[in-house]
């Protein structure tokens, strides 16, 4: 197998010479991938008060809402189901929406508002404090994302961030999980790995705690 | 209510998966550290479950992607499908060809999930079994790609698209968890990439890996630029 790079050059990479489609390129673009895993384990002790956080919010009847744009909008809707129709038998089914799925109301509020205010505009009208508000930037510096956030805070929804790159161009929020690679595909697997495990864990929180409160 | 999940509420392969998860006695103040540890668990797990995709596929997937690729220089369309997360997957799929980063060339795709007015009119009149080979006998034609992401291998509409894809002469591309279920012996498809692992989770994750590494190489081998990272993050 080849080397895994280290830092993250992007599909192809700077120094792969001639353009052949082969099982040589296959593994280049899998090694490629192992960088952004790694940054998954080393955010563990992170991760697991993201879980208690949202656990401790779903106890108390919060719902979660997420949001992102183009292939990270299908992630969002991706999370929301697993919440809300978990794939795995006897999982607690949690209250989710994920605010990208409605193209009349993305379409409505993006032609009217812009469309940096098409979640912001939905969290404004759904949410109540005691939500959750997530938000999925491959880059960090989508505008809707970063204006739902800072709205979700204003509003007292507890706030998540996945995004990738730099972790400066992220949104405030009260969580911030960063996959440092500049590839937004590679960082989109990260997320998935990061969402699956963040649907998991906060379930394992509310079975490990039962009836008593999540601090 | 009990502090853990009765081990006779969870599916044994979850338990066998994760046994410390489902272990008595719990101890609230035992569980970040628990939960931290299964995070870089199943970090290593998914690392582990790629090396072993390419270890089996690669060449597959090498030669996936240039017959997907000889289909869209020759106009053929790319459909995708799937239930549950897989449908956003496939709706992933579709926007990556069809709105790739900047500088990679777009392609024509259409997930089969994305209008609630086709899939609940087809599964309420029809049954949801055909929602989508409906789809694709209506837009597919010969020339065209179907790419179907199931974690089982087991679904239905799934089985039924990619037998209706073959009658009509579309390239088949699926992608399947397990063991391939029912997809293992149908003997239509063109292409099956089977994730060997038994969580739902990490078979979704590989098979983005794939469905990302099929972009990136029918990107290359039409000529197009893939480059989409701006450059170095760390």
């Amino acid at each position: 197998m080849a080397q895994a790079k280290g830092p993250d050059n992007g599909p192809m990479g700077p120094d792969t010479g001639p353009r052949r489609t082969d099982g040589a390129a296959v593994r280049r673009a899998f090694d490629r991938r192992e960088p952004a895993v790694h940054g998954i384990a080393e955010q563990a002790g992170r991760l697991s008060e993201v879980c208690r956080d949202m656990a401790a919010r779903f106890q108390r009847g919060g719902r979660l809402f997420t949001f992102g744009n183009g292939a990270s909008a299908t992630d969002a809707s991706h999370l929301a189901v697993e919440f809300m129709h978990p794939a795995i038998v006897g999982k607690r089914a949690l209250p989710a929406v994920a605010l990208g799925n409605d193209s009349a109301t993305l379409s409505g509020i993006g032609t009217q508002e812009g469309f940096a205010e098409v979640f912001e505009h939905q969290l404004r009208a759904f949410s109540t404090t005691g939500d959750i508000a997530l938000g999925i930037s491959p880059d960090g510096r989508c505008p809707n994302v970063h204006h739902a956030v800072a709205a979700a805070r204003e509003l007292g929804l507890l706030t998540v961030v996945l995004s990738g790159g730099a972790p400066g161009d992220a949104p405030a929020a009260d969580h911030l999980l960063v996959v440092r690679s500049a590839d937004p595909l590679v960082v989109k697997e990260s997320h998935m790995t990061l969402y699956h495990l963040l649907w998991e864990m906060a379930q394992v929180f509310l079975e490990r705690y039962g009836t008593e409160l999540i601090a | 209510m009990s502090d853990v999940p009765r081990t006779s509420d969870v599916p044994s392969g979850v338990q066998e998966l994760y046994p410390f998860l489902y272990q008595r006695p719990a101890e609230p103040d035992a569980v970040p550290a628990e939960v931290a540890r299964a995070a870089r668990d199943k970090a290593a797990e998914i690392t582990a479950l790629r090396r072993a995709v390419v270890a089996g596929c690669a060449g597959e997937i090498a030669a996936c992607a240039e017959a997907m690729a000889e289909r869209f220089a020759a106009g053929g369309r790319l459909f995708a499908f799937g239930n549950g997360g897989s449908s956003t997957d496939a709706q992933g799929l579709a926007t990556t060809f069809l709105h790739p980063p900047p500088s990679a060339r777009a392609l024509p795709a259409l997930s089969l999930t994305s209008d609630a007015a086709v899939v609940t009119a087809l599964s309420n009149d029809v049954g949801f079994e055909s929602v989508f080979a409906r789809q694709l006998a209506a837009l597919g034609r010969r020339g065209d790609i179907a790419v179907g992401l199931t974690t089982s291998g087991g679904s239905a509409n799934v089985v039924r698209a990619f037998e209706e894809a073959a009658r009509h002469g579309l390239l088949t591309v699926a992608l399947a968890g397990h063991d391939g279920g029912r997809l293992a012996g149908l003997a239509v498809l063109d292409h099956l990439f089977v994730i060997p692992s038994a969580s739902v989770h990490r078979i979704q994750e590989a098979q983005a890996t794939v469905c990302h590494t099929l972009w990136e190489l029918t990107q290359h081998a039409l000529g197009g630029s893939s480059h989409t990272a701006r450059g170095d993050v760390r």
